[in-house]
């Protein structure tokens, strides 16, 4: 993943943290059993010594480790609130998107993803998004548990039945961020994809008029040829 | 005696009608031919479990393949997530419980043996419901089926009702066998056994049971929760109706996380029994070892909200599960520390049952380390269902059941049999595993943390950057089962051919030792007091007392009479 907002700067960073202590303890245990392996084999003529009790050793074995987990406990909650915090739209965003994010619905079902944009403008499979704005997208799902997964731009989150989830980003470049859906869902669930094209807020503009407009035309065709009796 | 005296009285009538072997064994109720049961059909399903793996594998192993259609992808998926824990390394565990626990407590039997007999017999009716799916259709709902994936209106076959009574069998089995066990373990242990001195695995025992009382009849009532909406127009998990489709995550992830840890509990308290063992001296501080399997237990089942980090559930619960899972950082830490500190202090025998152990500390270090990072709530938001995931749980439970249930299979076979395993295969064996481990998941480790692939999917695309980790990972996945197969044969060419081991090969400290190899169905014809966690080691020290208190001041009791 390369972050390209907020939220995964803060999760890319995280992450590498992450690493760097799961990277402490694998190397830890493992330098450890090599040079017990290494030091004590009974072929070496080393004998066993008795058992020692030394429970003060414990207390303090069992202190570190207690550190270490809080240290990486309060780590994760600072990071963790830092990138699910609403991010503000930048100079060059979206102007309607200065005050509040610019919320579009993300409806996920079987399989495939449909958004609905504020003006009534709908499309499949690709979200198009203005550049350096706030954007919430409110995750519902018609069928059964999906996940909107672009890894550039947020983490992941469920859209469940039933329940309204959400996912914050600001996409600091122009450009086509693609991700797959990431929970089982059944048959075509490896070709649930998804891309998000982010633009300039003028060509958001557009986009989305275009697209209403285009929307418009096309219900009020089939709405003309019922009335005249053509589609039954 | 030879058999040629004659006998003084003629007691018996007409001699019995000899069963064959498998009569006896299919009605017994005997805790080690159950044992061997379990044990023997695990492994049977581990077998079957690769097949599955590699079939996945395959597909997998480049881009877009066509290989495995979308179905038949996910059913081989379905099919493997359960046999992997419910066929393979659940009974595994509980069969290695069963037929070790009675005998380190010196237990003649165990207190409810028939209960023990139905729960083997149970699971073995999962195990065939389940791949008597293959008459009709398995599941295709991957290997924990999210709710309202398995509501009847999105899978309509009989697949997911199959899947859930072969789960809901097995499980009720384990839990009829756990009942058992702990009873066992409350109230048969020997003269001077008290709790402070049960061996280390057959505390594990007990800790396991409780789990299994607790996580089972969650499990089995969410199943029959499922059956019930798929089957009599239920609405516990269907959205709409006043159903919630996380209720179904939360029950099963409960089951799962706790699964989870009862493999580790397992995994441990074998490693601990081997380690000592083979370091000639008692486990360091195994007070503390015992308390941090019993925590393990309690935390690890709690943390259960990890696997749902995504889901919309409140920040305040996300934090929650992240506080359980570091918590577990303590108990495996003091696990594992106390492991180097015998091992430091010991004289180490490198046979196959050690290296096997400390292959399984290996592997598990790598696997929960990486977890630590699916714990991390943000983090994990990333991670999630990545294939750093699945790398990650397979680091943890190949090396639990299959690194450490080898481990205990090499350690504990020679007692089963008789007969020791081929120290020479288990070698090749142990290094192919391992070559195989690191082959198949550390690429997965780059593809799901660099690349961010799905799990679960039955095909990627070319150009995401994965072609290279996927084609590594299906080439040591047949390394891998090379590894576990040359081990699997061993057991096999072994139990007729291996070199005899005697009763006590190891100079293990634990009463199972004291019995003979194998054990008469009786198990004791007697037992010596207890007076310590290290009976055996007890009676090796008073019987070398006593050889040196007869031979060497010989001459001066000589004149007395």
């Amino acid at each position: 993943m390369t972050p390209h907002s907020p939220g995964t700067d803060q999760i890319d960073t995280l992450l590498q943290i992450g690493f760097v202590a799961a990277a402490i303890v694998v190397v830890a245990i493992n330098v450890a059993l090599v040079y017990a392996v290494r030091r004590n084999r009974a072929k070496r003529g080393v004998a066993a010594q008795p058992a020692s009790e030394g429970r003060s050793g414990q207390f303090r074995v069992g202190a570190v480790l207690t550190a270490f987990a809080a240290i990486i406990f309060i780590v994760s909650v600072v990071f963790t609130s830092n990138a699910r915090e609403t991010p503000t739209s930048g100079a060059t965003g979206l102007a309607s998107a200065k005050t509040g994010p610019l919320t579009i619905k993300a409806t996920g079902q079987q399989w495939l993803w449909r958004y609905d944009y504020p003006n009534g403008a709908f499309s499949y499979y690709k979200l198009v998004v203005p550049v350096d704005t706030a954007i919430k997208l409110e995750l519902l799902s018609t069928d059964v548990v999906h996940t909107w997964n672009v890894p550039d731009l947020s983490g992941k989150r469920d859209a469940v039945p039933g329940k309204t989830n959400k996912v914050v980003f600001r996409a600091d470049e122009e450009g086509e961020f693609v991700g797959d859906a990431a929970t089982l869902s059944g048959q075509a669930y490896a070709a649930m994809r998804t891309a998000v094209e982010v633009v300039s807020p003028q060509a958001y503009e557009d986009f989305i008029k275009q697209q209403k407009t285009d929307i418009d035309s096309a219900q009020s065709r089939v709405v003309g040829l019922i009335e005249n009796g053509e589609v039954p | 005696m030879s058999d040629k005296s004659r006998p003084e009285l003629v007691i018996d009538g007409f001699p019995g009608k000899q069963r064959p072997r498998w009569v006896e064994l299919a009605t017994s109720a005997d805790h080690k031919d159950l044992g061997r049961i379990l044990i023997t059909g695990s492994f049977g399903f581990l077998f079957i479990a690769l097949v599955e793996l590699l079939l996945m594998r395959l597909q997998l192993a480049i881009p877009e393949n066509t290989f495995l259609s979308p179905v038949a992808f996910n059913r081989m998926l379905s099919l493997y997530g359960t046999s992997a824990i419910f066929l393979f390394a659940l009974p595994l565990a509980i069969g290695l419980f069963y037929y070790v626990a009675p005998l380190q407590i010196g237990a003649r039997g165990t207190a409810l043996p028939r209960l023990g007999q139905i729960g083997v017999a149970l699971w073995a009716m999962g195990a065939l419901v389940l791949y008597a799916g293959f008459l009709f259709t398995p599941s295709e709902a991957g290997i924990n089926p999210l709710s309202p994936l398995t509501e009847l209106a999105f899978l309509a076959n009989n697949g997911v009702d199959a899947w859930a009574t072969a789960t809901g069998l097995a499980m009720l089995g384990f839990i009829l066998i756990a009942i058992d066990l702990l009873t066992t373990l409350r109230n048969m242990r020997a003269p001077g056994l008290a709790w402070r001195r049960v061996p280390v695995f057959s505390w594990a025992a007990a800790v396991a049971s409780c789990l299994l009382l607790v996580i089972g009849p969650i499990l089995l009532a969410a199943l029959t929760m499922l059956m019930i909406d798929r089957n009599y127009d239920g609405i516990f998990f269907a959205d709409g109706s006043g159903g919630a489709p996380l209720l179904w995550q939360h029950l099963s992830w409960i089951f799962f996380s706790g699964a989870y840890m009862l493999i580790l509990i397992f995994a441990f308290a074998a490693i601990a029994e081997i380690v000592a063992t083979f370091s000639g001296r008692p486990l360091a501080n195994r007070g503390v070892v015992m308390g941090s399997l019993a925590a393990i237990a309690v935390l690890g089942t709690m943390a259960w909200m990890q696997n749902m980090l995504t889901a919309p559930i409140g920040i305040g619960w996300m934090y929650f599960a992240m506080l359980m899972s570091l918590a577990l950082i303590v108990p495996f830490g003091l696990i594992v520390f106390n492991l180097i500190t015998t091992m430091l202090g010991g004289a180490l025998h490198m046979r196959a049952p050690l290296l096997f152990a400390l292959g399984a500390i290996s592997s598990i270090s790598i696997g929960l380390a990486a977890e630590i990072n699916h714990s991390m709530v943000a983090a994990a938001w990333e991670l999630k269902n990545t294939t750093d995931a699945t790398a990650a749980t397979h680091f943890a439970l190949v090396g639990g059941a299959v690194f450490g249930g080898f481990a205990a299979l090499y350690y504990w076979f020679p007692k089963m049999t008789g007969r020791t395993m081929g120290e020479n295969l288990a070698r090749i064996s142990f290094w192919t595993l391992a070559a195989g481990v690191l082959l198949t998941f550390v690429p997965l480790f780059f593809a799901g943390g660099e690349e961010g692939q799905v799990i679960d999917a039955y095909k990627f695309f070319d150009g995401t950057g994965v072609n290279g980790y996927n084609l590594i990972a299906s080439i040591g996945s047949l390394v891998l089962a090379a590894g576990i197969l040359m081990t699997l044969i061993n057991a096999i060419l072994s139990r007729v051919n291996g070199p005899e081991a005697g009763h006590d090969p190891w100079g293990g400290d634990s009463l199972e030792w004291f019995t003979l190899s194998p054990p008469e169905p009786h198990n004791f014809d007697v037992l010596p007091d207890v007076r310590s966690a290290q009976p055996m080691r007890d009676i090796r020290e008073a019987i070398a007392n006593r050889t040196a208190s007869t031979e060497a001041p010989a001459e001066e009791t000589q004149p007395v009479a």
